[in-house]
């Protein structure tokens, strides 16, 4: 009885493998195409990769050995070719990382194949006692085998979000000012960083961008902080309109208001100011800040306040005393929000503050490669704008994470 | 110590829910009162406007001499023991027990070591010494219980409130601090008013109990004499397990008569006349008994100590308790009777409740 279900459930953790790599080979093969494409060389490779994964993906689902052996075999070969195919145009990354792929898998195909288990397996000659021995090795080995899979896949998006910041470092390190430079790392240099932290401009916007990111991120919570409490612990007239007006403000795409926004900010006079860009910065941040806020405040217990005001707190110590040492998460969240906001935005700094020295660090950054075409500052300047946010985050993470998923469980 | 005294006290809600109509009530000093009855009958709203959480819509609340309707909850010196217990996650034990006298304004605040030492002191009494650095996230139910009585009790408040404290912890514990709570309030002699819907509970700690139905007092005395002379059907069902039978009728010239039933009322019921309700506890019907009723056996409970059985009289579904224990399963069954046989009504402690 056991042994009967051991051979019905049975199937080797090496088909799952095999079907996986020869997915991952199939879509590989696209970009390689491409690169081939581009380099007007190889595209029949690439294709007959394309050719051997999908037949492998195929052939999988007949449980087929030949047919199996032989894209398999293919797989290797084609390997195999394009790393000699390459010594031709010399060795680059793609070339062995496509061939790599394609070795592996077919390998993997061949060895696995070719094993005593799987050859009785797809010949169903495979007795009920090894069915379940191998029932036990791949509780054993599949989770390892799919953890590997699945990390080497999620690497490449690792590599895709990487290649922009290492670029940009690089070109930050590199003497001269080209964008594009060969990531000679005997060569690198501090220059580009020098000469951005001696200009006088630069610290006169990094000024302007910490006051009035700072003046932001103060001014949002103290409106946001109370006006999330008193949605969250009061019911009064307005209450669903107002909170449902504060999502409605967030739906407008703020070039929409652009003009209106210059035109009230200039008739009060504070263009050229970090006043203007505040107020407007506060305004935007504040939706979000408020819903965050009142969302974190419903989660906190109203017991916990009636037991305050026994212990003899009034509503401003149960708030300060209970609410606010309690809420700290949520309110380092939002701080770093309305921080965030206002130390990236562009577009309304743009428009309000036009005075040279009333840039702020992304204006002044913008500026500093539209006036002349050096690279090299330009990295490096991008690279210490983004170090502050790079900061913060790795301070904050633990409680972004506290407070992005509160709500979820009772303390 | 002092009294509590409730007079005349309604709560409308402003959708004109009247959650507690016209109650009366007067605790002693020092007494233990327990306010009982089932979910939604006004009892945690009565506490509540005691304590200050819930506005008072009509009479007057007394602590002592003092009307309290309008003081702030703080100025009450009440202390209150949360079903959530409600300790404050962000501060250790010790700062959850000191916090309301640190709370307190300057002159009457305990210096540092008269702090230490009452910090000492109640947990000392709750025996919770070894806990006081942590958090109430790494205490168990049990301890979190004891942190949220020691941070009432800390500040020697004049009367004690506890809302279904109980009710979150297991059976045992459940138990175990009923009678905890029991010896600390014959140790303080704190005035005490504890809400719960649990029969068990006020039966036990109550020194008086207060049975609520739908906002409105029914019977307000000693638990015992609530169990023995209950004021009218309701606290006769509510008090004791299984509750009393109640069986509708009418009676005339010392005969009930309910549908198809009819039987002879005990001597001391022998006068009553009209509609009404017969109700005799599920101790006190006796079986078997050759009173000239025929019952049928619908089911059984066997507790152990005691068998539960339901008996069909002539339609009337009751239930009788037989003090014997049934030894054995085998022999137990076989000690019970079979098919129909007879039950007696006619008991001393059998009452009639008069309908209005």
């Amino acid at each position: 009885m056991n042994g009967d279900l051991a051979s019905k459930w049975y199937v080797p953790f090496e088909l799952e493998v095999l079907r996986k790599s020869a997915l991952l080979v199939s879509v590989c093969s696209l970009p390689m195409l491409w690169v081939m494409y581009l380099r007007d060389a190889g595209l029949v490779l690439a294709f007959l990769g394309l050719l051997a994964g999908v037949a492998s993906i195929y052939t999988l689902n007949r449980e087929n050995r030949d047919l199996m052996m032989s894209s398999s075999a293919l797989q290797l070969l084609i390997g195999a070719l394009i790393l000699y195919q390459s010594l031709e145009f010399g060795v680059a990354a793609v070339d062995i990382w496509y061939s790599t792929i394609l070795l592996c898998s077919g390998g993997f195909g061949l060895f696995s194949l070719s094993s005593q288990r799987l050859s009785s397996w797809l010949n169903s000659t495979l007795s009920t006692d090894d069915a379940v021995l191998g029932l036990a090795r791949n509780r054993n080995l599949s989770p390892r085998w799919s953890a590997f899979l699945s990390h080497f896949i999620l690497l490449h998006f690792v590599f895709i979000v990487l290649v922009p910041i290492i670029w940009m470092i690089d070109v930050a390190l590199s003497p001269g000012q080209s964008a594009s430079s060969g990531m000679d790392i005997s060569s690198w240099t501090l220059n580009h960083f020098a000469s951005v932290l001696n200009k006088s401009d630069f610290w006169t916007w990094v000024g302007n961008s910490v006051a009035i990111s700072i003046g932001t991120t103060l001014l949002g919570l103290m409106l946001a902080i109370p006006a999330g409490y008193a949605f969250s612990r009061h019911r009064f007239t307005g209450h669903g309109a107002m909170m449902f007006s504060l999502l409605l403000v967030q739906m407008f795409p703020g070039v929409i208001i652009l003009v209106p926004y210059f035109m009230v900010m200039k008739s009060l006079g504070l263009l050229n100011t970090w006043l203007g860009l505040i107020l407007a910065y506060s305004v935007t941040a504040l939706p979000f800040c408020v819903w965050m806020l009142k969302g974190w405040f419903d989660t906190v217990p109203v017991d916990l306040e009636e037991a305050a005001a026994l212990d003899g707190c009034g509503q401003f110590g149960i708030f300060w005393r209970i609410i606010l040492p309690l809420s700290l998460p949520a309110i380092a969240v939002t701080a770093l929000f309305s921080f965030l906001a206002a130390w990236n935005e562009f577009l309304l700094a743009l428009m309000f503050n036009q005075s040279p020295d009333m840039y702020t660090l992304p204006v002044g950054l913008a500026f500093s490669i539209t006036q002349a075409q050096k690279w090299g500052d330009f990295a490096a300047m991008s690279l210490l704008v983004s170090l502050p946010v790079v900061i913060l985050f790795i301070i904050f993470q633990k409680s972004l994470i506290q407070g992005l998923s509160s709500g979820g469980v009772k303390g | 110590m002092v009294s509590v005294k409730f007079q005349g006290i309604s709560k409308v809600y402003d959708d004109g829910t009247r959650a507690v109509e016209g109650l009366d009530l007067e605790v002693e000093e020092g007494e233990f009162l327990v306010l009982v009855g089932p979910s939604g009958c006004g009892k945690s709203t009565t506490l509540r406007m005691l304590a200050g959480l819930e506005d008072i819509s009509e009479g007057k609340i007394m602590i002592g001499e003092a009307v309290v309707n309008d003081l702030p909850a703080r100025a009450r010196g009440l202390g209150m023991v949360f079903q959530s217990y409600a300790l404050y996650p962000h501060m250790s034990v010790e700062d959850n027990l000191t916090f309301g006298l640190r709370m307190k304004p300057k002159s009457e605040r305990p210096q540092a070591d008269e702090l230490k030492e009452m910090v000492q002191d109640t947990a000392k009494m709750l025996g919770i010494e070894d806990i006081l650095s942590k958090r109430p996230r790494d205490l168990s139910g049990g301890q979190r219980q004891r942190v949220a009585l020691g941070r009432a009790l800390i500040r020697r408040p004049k009367v004690l409130l506890m809302d279904e404290p109980l009710s979150n912890l297991d059976a045992k514990l459940r138990n175990q601090m009923r009678l905890e709570l029991r010896r600390l309030h014959n140790e303080l002699g704190t005035t005490t008013i504890y809400v719960t819907h649990d029969q068990v509970e006020a039966m036990t700690l109550a020194d008086r109990i207060a049975v609520m139905k739908d906002g409105v007092l029914q019977q307000h005395c000693p638990p015992l004499e609530a169990y023995h002379e209950p004021a009218n059907p309701f606290v006769a069902s509510f008090l004791g397990t299984p509750p009393m039978n109640l069986i509708e009728g009418q009676a005339s010239e010392g005969v009930f008569t309910s549908g198809s039933l009819s039987f002879s009322l005990p001597d001391h019921l022998s006068d009553v006349e009209g509609e009404g309700v017969f109700g005799i506890r599920p101790e006190n019907v006796q079986i078997p008994s050759d009173d000239g009723l025929e019952a049928s056996l619908n089911g059984i409970e066997r507790l152990g100590s005691e068998t539960i059985f339901h008996l069909d009289i002539e339609g009337v579904v009751i239930k009788a308790i037989w003090h014997q224990s049934t030894k054995g399963s085998s022999e137990g069954n076989d000690a019970l009777p079979e098919g129909n046989f007879g039950v007696s009504l006619n008991d001393s402690s059998a009452m009639w409740f008069a309908k209005k």
